[in-house]
Order: C-alpha cells, then sequence, then structure tokens
C-alpha cells in the first residue's frame, strides 16, 4: 500500500457518497488500506460522515444573529434532508447554507419553502440564477501602490513576480521575506521567513510548500475573496515559495465547502501550467471533508495524507518533518498572497504599509455592522477605523470578537485598540484570522459565548482529554445540566471550576483548538459579568 | 562507543542515551511520571497529557513520553505549575469516567481512578453521561468493550495497529463522541481482528476486557493470585501468568483468566495470541486426560501406570510394522511441540521404526 493510495481515501469516500455501510470494505479491497482505518477517516469528518445530510445550515454567531436557526427550522419542516453546521466562511453574507459542497448566500425561509422538499431545487434569491457570488470588498481603490492584496485590482496572470523572484535567487526573496516582515495570516502571526530558512537549511532535498485554505475560523472569510479573486496573485506566491525553499510540488488543501473558489483556482492552475510560467513546478488539489481543526497545520498535513484530521505533537515542527515526514513550509492563503507583491516592491514597502506590524491586512467585518465584507487597511488599525470605512455600527455598540471564535470577546471600551497581534495578545486576545465580529447591545453575552463552545465542541478532534473533555465540560456548566448527584453529591454547581477548566484546557491540550475554547466564555464572563447572573 | 550525556531531573543529574525520552530517563531514575497512552511498544502519541512536564526555556509543558532528552536540558516533574495541571487534568477526566469502582473496573484494574486517588485531584466538578458508541451486537465470544469507561488513550488501537499489524480497530466518530470501533461497527468476527486480547491487556482502565470472566462475574483482578507459567500451545514458550481464584470450586481454586506478563519482562514482551489468552478452559474440564488410559478387553478406558502406557504403545507400533511392514506405520507431530520435540519425533521414525513417514501438522 503506497501513501498515495491513503491519500486519496478522503476523496474516495467523497465519490462514493460519503461513509455508507460497506463502502469502507469496498475501497480497502482496492487500496489495501485497512478497512478500519477507512472507517476512522470517514467518520471524523462530517462531510463523509453523515451522508445523508445533503442541507447544512451554518450556525456561526453572524449567521445565527441573521436568522440562521429559522432557516434551518424551516428546511427541517420543508423536509429538506438538512443539519445544523460550523462556520461556513459566508458571515458576510448570512445565513449561509451548503448545498451538497456549494455555499449558498444570504438564504431566507422564504428559498427554503421555495425548494417545495426537494433539496437539489434551493437557491439563494440574493444571487442571480447561474452567477457565481462574491462577497463586498473595500474600500475604495484609491491607492493601489498601498495595496499588497489589492483584490479589486487586476489579477495579473504573467508571472513577472516569479521572474524577479528568480532573479533574485532563494536568498535574495527570502531575505526581502525577512526585511518585510510578513507575519503569518492564519492565525499565529509567526515571522514566514523563518519558516522559509527552516525549510531551506534542511539536509532533506524532498520538500513541499502547502497552502493551507482551509478557511473554517467562524467570522472569516478572506481566503474565499482571496481565491475568487486574485488566484493566480495566489499561484504566484506559492511558486515563488516553492522556488525559494527547492521544492518541485504544491499541495492545496481547500475546504469541502469551497466548491465555488475550487472551480476558479483549478482553472488557474490549468492554465499557468500549461503556458508553463512555472517551469515544471506541479500543483495538487486536495478538498478538505468537514473539520475545522484541519486549518490547524500538522492536523491538515494529517488530512492530506488521507488520515483523521488529529494535530500532531510539536516538536518537530513541520518544516522540519512535514508531509509523508519532509521538510513543509506550510502558508495561509492570505500570507502568500502578500509574497508576490513583496518580492516586486521589495520588502521594506511592505513593512511601511503597516502601522506597529507589517504590511496591510485583509480583515474581515460581519455581524452587526452596515457593511459586512473583506477590507484591505494597515495591519494595526483600531476597530473604529473598520467600523467606520464598513459603515458604522447597527445599534450601540457592546463587544466585539476581534479575529474569530478563538480571540474570545471585548468590550466596546478596547475599540481604540490596535487590531494587530501584539496589543491584541497583551489583553489575553488575539487578532487570529482577523475575522471580526461585533455585536450590539441586544446581544446576551452568556448566550454568545456559548454558541461559541458548541462550535468548539463540534470541532475538537477529540484526540486529547483536557480539548476533548473540556469543551463539552464547559458547554454543559455554562447550560448548568451537569450531573451534580453523582460526584459525590457537590454543591458547587454551573461555573464555579470553570477557571481551572480553562487553565488546563490552556496549559494541558496539544494543539490551538483547545488552547483556545475556553475564551469565548472566559472573556465573556470576564467583560460582561451581568448577563451570566440569572 | 554508546555516548553518554546528562540531564537535569528536578535538579539531580541522570545520564541518556541518544534515542531516549525523558519518561526513558525518568523510569531508570526512579522519578514517577503519570501516564496513561504509554505504553513502549508503541510510538508515542502524547495524547492523555499526564506525563506533561517543565522543560527549561520552553513555555508549554511537554509530554515526557515523547519528548527526547538532549544534553543539559531541565527538567521539571514536581512543581506547583505540574501538580496543578495533574490535579485539574484529573479531575476532568473524572467529569467522563465512572466514579464507582466496581462498575468500572469490571474485573481489571483501572489505572485511571488510581491515579486520580493518588494525586488528590477533585472529584466534585460534575459528572456527563458518556455519548461514545458501542459496536453494535457484537457475539464475538471474547472481547467486551465498556464505552462508558474508555478514556480514548488509543493504545488499543495503536497495539491493533503497530504490533499485530491487524488493524481491526480504530479511533471513529470525533470530539467528545470519538469512540473506538471496527469497520462499519461490525462484530470482531466479521473482521480482520485475530482476537489476541492484545486490546485488552494493554487497556488502562478496563473499558476492553474479557467476555469470559465477566460473564461468570469473577472476582477483581487485585484479588487473583498470579502464577507465572509457560503457554503450551506452541513452541514459543510465551510466559503466561494464570490468574487462579483461590477460593473457587469450593476452596479447589479455578484459573478465571489469563494475562501476559508486563511487557519487557519476558520474551513474548506483553503479547499473547488467542489460544494462549482465553483457551484455558481446558484446564479444568472434566474430560481432561490427567493420568495415562489404556483400553481394556472391553473396550473400556482404564487408568494405568506410564510404564505400563508406554509399554503399550510400543507393542502396538511393533505389531503393526511386524505385520505391515515398516512403511506401515506413519508418525505425525503437533504443533504444540518444540523444535527439539520434532527432531525427537522424526528421530522415532528413522532411526527407531526404519520408516521416512513422518510430519508434522503445521508442515502443510
Amino acid at each position: 500500500m503506497s501513501d498515495d493510495k491513503r491519500a486519496a481515501i478522503p476523496h474516495g469516500l467523497q465519490e462514493a457518497g460519503g461513509l455508507t455501510d460497506g463502502i469502507a470494505r469496498q475501497l480497502s479491497r482496492e487500496s489495501g488500506v485497512p478497512e478500519a482505518d477507512i472507517y476512522g477517516v470517514g467518520s471524523f469528518f462530517h462531510l463523509l460522515a453523515r451522508p445523508s445530510a445533503k442541507i447544512r445550515v451554518c450556525t456561526g454567531l453572524s449567521c445565527v444573529m441573521s436568522g440562521a436557526n429559522e432557516v434551518l427550522e424551516a428546511a427541517k419542516k420543508a423536509g429538506l434532508p438538512c443539519e445544523a453546521t460550523s462556520c461556513l466562511a459566508g458571515c458576510d453574507l448570512p445565513p449561509a447554507v451548503l448545498r451538497d459542497r456549494r455555499v449558498l448566500p444570504s438564504v431566507s425561509i422564504a428559498d427554503v419553502e421555495r425548494t417545495g422538499g426537494d433539496w437539489e431545487q434551493l437557491d439563494s434569491s440574493a444571487i442571480a440564477p447561474g452567477e457565481e457570488w462574491r462577497g463586498f470588498v473595500g474600500p475604495e481603490r484609491t491607492n493601489p501602490d498601498e495595496l499588497a492584496l489589492d483584490l479589486l485590482g487586476p489579477d495579473d496572470k504573467s508571472g513577472k513576480s516569479f521572474q524577479r523572484a528568480v532573479e533574485l535567487g532563494a536568498n535574495g526573496v527570502i531575505e526581502a521575506i525577512e526585511s518585510s516582515g510578513l507575519q503569518g495570516r492564519g492565525g499565529a502571526g509567526f515571522p514566514a521567513h523563518i519558516k522559509w530558512r527552516g525549510v531551506q537549511g534542511q539536509s532533506e532535498t524532498k520538500r513541499y510548500v502547502v497552502l493551507n485554505a482551509d478557511e473554517g475560523e467562524p467570522g472569516t472569510f478572506k481566503d474565499r475573496e482571496v481565491m475568487l479573486r486574485r488566484p493566480y496573485l495566489m499561484l504566484e506566491g506559492l511558486a515563488i515559495a516553492a522556488h525559494a525553499i527547492g521544492a518541485s510540488e504544491v499541495y492545496l488543501y481547500l475546504r469541502g465547502e469551497f466548491e465555488v473558489p475550487w472551480g476558479i483556482v483549478e482553472r488557474a492552475i490549468a492554465d499557468v501550467t500549461e503556458r508553463g510560467i512555472y517551469g515544471d513546478l506541479q500543483f495538487h488539489m486536495h478538498a478538505g471533508q468537514g473539520a475545522y481543526i484541519c486549518g490547524e497545520e500538522t492536523a491538515l498535513l494529517e488530512a492530506l495524507e488521507g488520515k483523521r484530521g488529529m494535530p500532531r505533537l510539536k516538536p518537530p515542527f513541520p518544516v522540519e518533518v512535514g508531509l509523508w515526514g519532509k521538510p513543509t513550509l506550510i502558508h495561509n492563503v492570505e500570507t502568500i498572497a502578500c509574497v508576490p507583491s513583496i518580492v516586486a516592491r521589495g520588502g521594506d514597502w511592505f513593512r511601511e504599509l503597516g502601522r506597529a506590524e507589517a504590511g496591510t491586512k485583509l480583515y474581515c467585518i460581519s455581524g452587526h455592522v452596515k457593511q459586512p465584507g473583506t477590507y484591505e487597511l494597515p495591519l494595526g488599525i483600531t476597530l473604529d477605523e473598520l467600523l467606520e470605512v464598513a459603515g458604522g455600527v447597527i445599534g450601540k455598540l457592546k463587544a466585539f470578537s476581534p479575529g474569530g471564535a478563538s480571540s474570545g470577546f471585548l468590550p466596546a471600551s478596547k475599540r481604540d485598540l490596535p487590531l494587530d497581534f501584539k496589543s491584541l495578545g497583551s489583553v489575553g486576545s488575539m487578532l487570529g484570522s482577523s475575522g471580526v465580529v461585533v455585536l450590539n447591545d441586544t446581544v446576551d453575552m452568556k448566550w454568545a459565548a456559548l454558541e461559541q463552545l458548541r462550535f468548539f465542541e463540534a470541532e475538537s478532534c477529540g484526540q486529547c482529554a483536557p480539548c476533548r473533555i473540556g469543551t463539552r465540560y464547559l458547554r454543559e456548566a455554562t447550560e448548568d445540566n451537569l450531573d451534580h448527584g453523582a460526584a459525590g453529591g457537590t454543591t458547587a454547581r454551573g461555573l464555579a471550576h470553570v477557571a481551572d477548566v480553562a487553565w488546563q484546557m490552556n496549559e494541558g491540550s496539544i494543539c490551538g483548538l483547545g488552547q483556545a475554547a475556553p475564551l469565548p466564555l472566559t472573556s465573556a464572563l470576564q467583560y460582561f459579568p451581568e448577563d451570566f447572573q440569572s | 562507543m554508546i555516548q553518554e550525556t546528562q540531564i537535569r531531573i528536578n535538579g539531580e543529574k541522570h545520564s541518556f542515551r541518544p534515542g531516549e525520552t525523558i519518561l526513558d530517563v525518568a523510569g531508570r531514575a526512579g522519578v514517577e511520571i503519570p501516564t496513561l497512552c504509554h505504553d513502549p511498544r508503541l510510538k508515542p502519541a502524547g495524547a492523555c497529557r499526564t506525563c506533561l512536564v517543565e522543560v527549561e526555556g520552553q513555555r508549554k509543558l511537554l509530554p515526557a513520553c515523547a519528548t527526547p532528552a538532549t544534553t543539559d536540558m531541565a527538567v521539571v516533574s514536581e512543581s506547583e505549575r505540574v501538580d496543578r495541571h495533574r490535579k485539574t487534568l484529573l479531575a476532568l477526566y473524572a467529569t467522563d469516567h465512572p466514579s464507582n469502582r466496581e462498575a468500572s473496573e469490571r474485573g481489571a484494574p483501572d489505572e485511571l481512578l488510581d491515579m486520580i486517588e493518588n494525586y488528590r485531584a477533585p472529584t466534585d466538578w460534575g459528572a456527563m453521561a458518556s455519548v461514545r458508541a458501542n459496536r453494535h451486537d457484537d457475539r464475538n465470544p471474547y472481547i467486551h468493550f465498556e464505552p462508558d469507561t474508555c478514556i480514548l488513550c488509543a493504545r488499543c488501537t495503536r497495539y491493533c495497529d503497530e504490533v499485530e499489524a491487524v488493524s481491526a480497530i480504530t479511533l471513529a466518530g470525533r470530539g467528545s463522541e470519538t469512540t473506538i470501533s471496527t469497520v462499519d461497527g461490525l462484530s470482531l468476527l466479521d473482521t480482520s481482528c485475530e482476537m489476541c486480547g492484545g486490546c485488552i491487556d494493554v487497556c488502562p482502565t478496563g473499558a476492553m476486557g474479557e467476555k469470559m470472566p465477566l460473564t461468570r462475574g469473577d472476582k477483581p483482578e487485585r484479588e487473583l493470585e498470579k502464577v507465572r507459567s509457560t503457554c503450551n500451545f506452541c513452541g514459543v514458550g510465551c510466559q503466561v501468568d494464570l490468574n487462579v481464584d483461590r477460593e473457587a470450586d469450593d476452596g479447589a481454586g479455578r484459573i478465571v483468566k489469563v494475562t501476559s506478563p508486563p511487557t519487557g519482562t519476558t520474551t513474548n514482551d506483553g503479547n499473547l495470541c488467542v489460544k494462549g489468552r482465553f483457551a484455558y478452559d481446558f484446564v479444568h474440564h472434566p474430560d481432561r486426560l490427567k493420568v495415562p488410559l489404556v483400553r481394556g478387553a472391553d473396550g473400556e478406558f482404564y487408568e494405568t501406570s506410564w510404564e505400563d502406557a508406554l509399554q503399550k504403545a510400543a507393542a502396538g507400533l511393533q505389531g503393526v510394522s511386524e505385520r505391515h511392514g515398516k512403511n506401515g506405520l506413519g508418525f505425525v507431530s503437533s504443533s504444540r511441540c518444540t523444535v527439539e520435540e520434532n527432531y525427537l519425533v522424526q528421530k522415532l521414525s528413522r532411526a527407531v521404526f526404519g520408516t521416512n513417514n513422518v510430519h508434522q501438522c503445521a508442515a502443510t
């Protein structure tokens, strides 16, 4: 049995319509991969595990605040084979609904009722029939020279930044990345050049570049817009990275719900490959199968290898032991899309675009805001500045999540804090994926925290105990439905042990999911204690 | 020459060999670090999180089982932080695990409950009902799975894969509903399972257990006497521990289960096969032969001495040889024999009775 055969298992299950009875055994006979392993993989991923569900309604915070639960109820009433699902990266056009593998924006109850019970007929009346949809992108394109990604600009297909990278040579490119101050835009904010040099310095000569397009952090949809609008920019970034670190193969991991971006990226790959502008560089596309955790880089590598998406222990880091054990450079879509303009215009140019930290940043904003969308702005603007370009708050600002569910909640009083990695880190939050969710004073923060806790519980991979047990414990404690009789007749109920559980999850969890999962609850308790007194 | 270098654990210097983990060194030095998902035969998983320790210069606690010792590394396994970690982790485990030892153990020791007691972890954080699914209606005769007691350490699935190379069981589902399953939740009989029972042996909580003692309602393992013996089902010579209930059968005593000696102590390294682990009922079977029997003129068997029995057997064989010639005889030896015993059988056949008609049942 080869690595390739195992890697093809998730796709094989997808082709077969998901994990139906007997399919694991059949695929095992064909591939030589043990049947239990195939079953383990199929049962791990939402899109494979329950093949009968064809309609999935996003129950992320922004979507629920826009009536997602009512749409789900209507879908159930209409007899559609439906279920609730985690964030579909459509928070700017809520509520987002997944029809098979396609995200439909702004689905209404009327849209659901129009199907007459036939799930294949579900469509969004917010988009013209047959048209591909995109989100709103801002601000207005007044000075493209101050934009690293320039999502409203033309998508240059020439590959001239790649040519420039070839002239600069590997070291020249990495020096430019270093001087640009580029930090990973997937969530961690790790300096990009350290990874590039890390891979470059390995004695193993087989290396890989992996693109993380498993955008799933609730409140985040920027990578979707990059792929919809600038697929060539992204591919050029990947080609430059591959050239610099000496890789001949690039793997692109797109979440399975990105059917529309998939088609666009696939066509762009066919085009650059046919024109040969990146030499014999090979691009391989891999579809995720419904698992937020696979946005964690080592879980993503496991999924790429055709296994359950459970994060690896680090160290060793992927730069040393990555895909199939080889040195691997993994970057988020936005990070890699910054690379061509850094190479073309120089690291200093990019650095100067930001404030305390380097570059421009794609800020996603959704929730109670007048114009939700993706905004490219200097890294380090404040919430107020972001709200200004996004048309302002609907109602009175109460709280916001600066970087997705994982960043917890901040009160309105923190609105003038720079939205960058360091400033937000200093108040126990994080910039994360810069998925800003705005909540007005109609929102009960206990309710909001509970929504986020449900998300983390649903998306915990289950590998390590602090996260597997802790995510469920916090949800049950918040709902106050733990059994206090069986465990020695304790009197302390509800949230009495939250601080200890949160401490344990942060100290004990293998990866960032479990470490961040308590934050929505602990931050809501910290800033909005009055919402918990009922 | 093996290069020896040193690390410090709780301030004490200890030498280590390249490739050893913090846990390996601590184990040799007698420093206690708790583990649940560790087994020296398996690649470290670092999933149970009980073995996390402080390492100087590292922001996060690191799993001792998976972290290689490096020169001048400074490890702290006893500190306020590590103690809080162990207590809060075990308290969380306790919310998702039966607190009633009798119910949870089902015969096997529950290392988690022991650990919760040893580290004085709180057990008053409330309880959650298990949401882990079981195999549907598994009719296999030997292996029982109790999902309520399972802590998802994955020792069983990794053992099945890495040691036995059978891969009959897997982690399935995800999050709090993660469980141990076979393909499609089938009975183990309908999978590649070879019933070696290794999953039972590696399970730290008794979630994987023998069906036989369960149905008999025997005593917990700690009240049984372990008697070391050699498995006689083949020539390998695996060591087994016969678990004897001395009070059973009105004080006559009874073997109620077989366990493998701890890994690293005997040649079978903690492993057994289906016969060694489960086929012990014959010991107490009324039909078991304990003395030689020889058929009398009336066709019935009668007890006799070994000397008499062997003489009768030799005479019978010689009689056949005389009446039908040397090749009228054939010798078939058993796969339960050692190689030396098999050698002696062919010697008996060729040198004593003068025939090449000799075979061994495992040779086909």
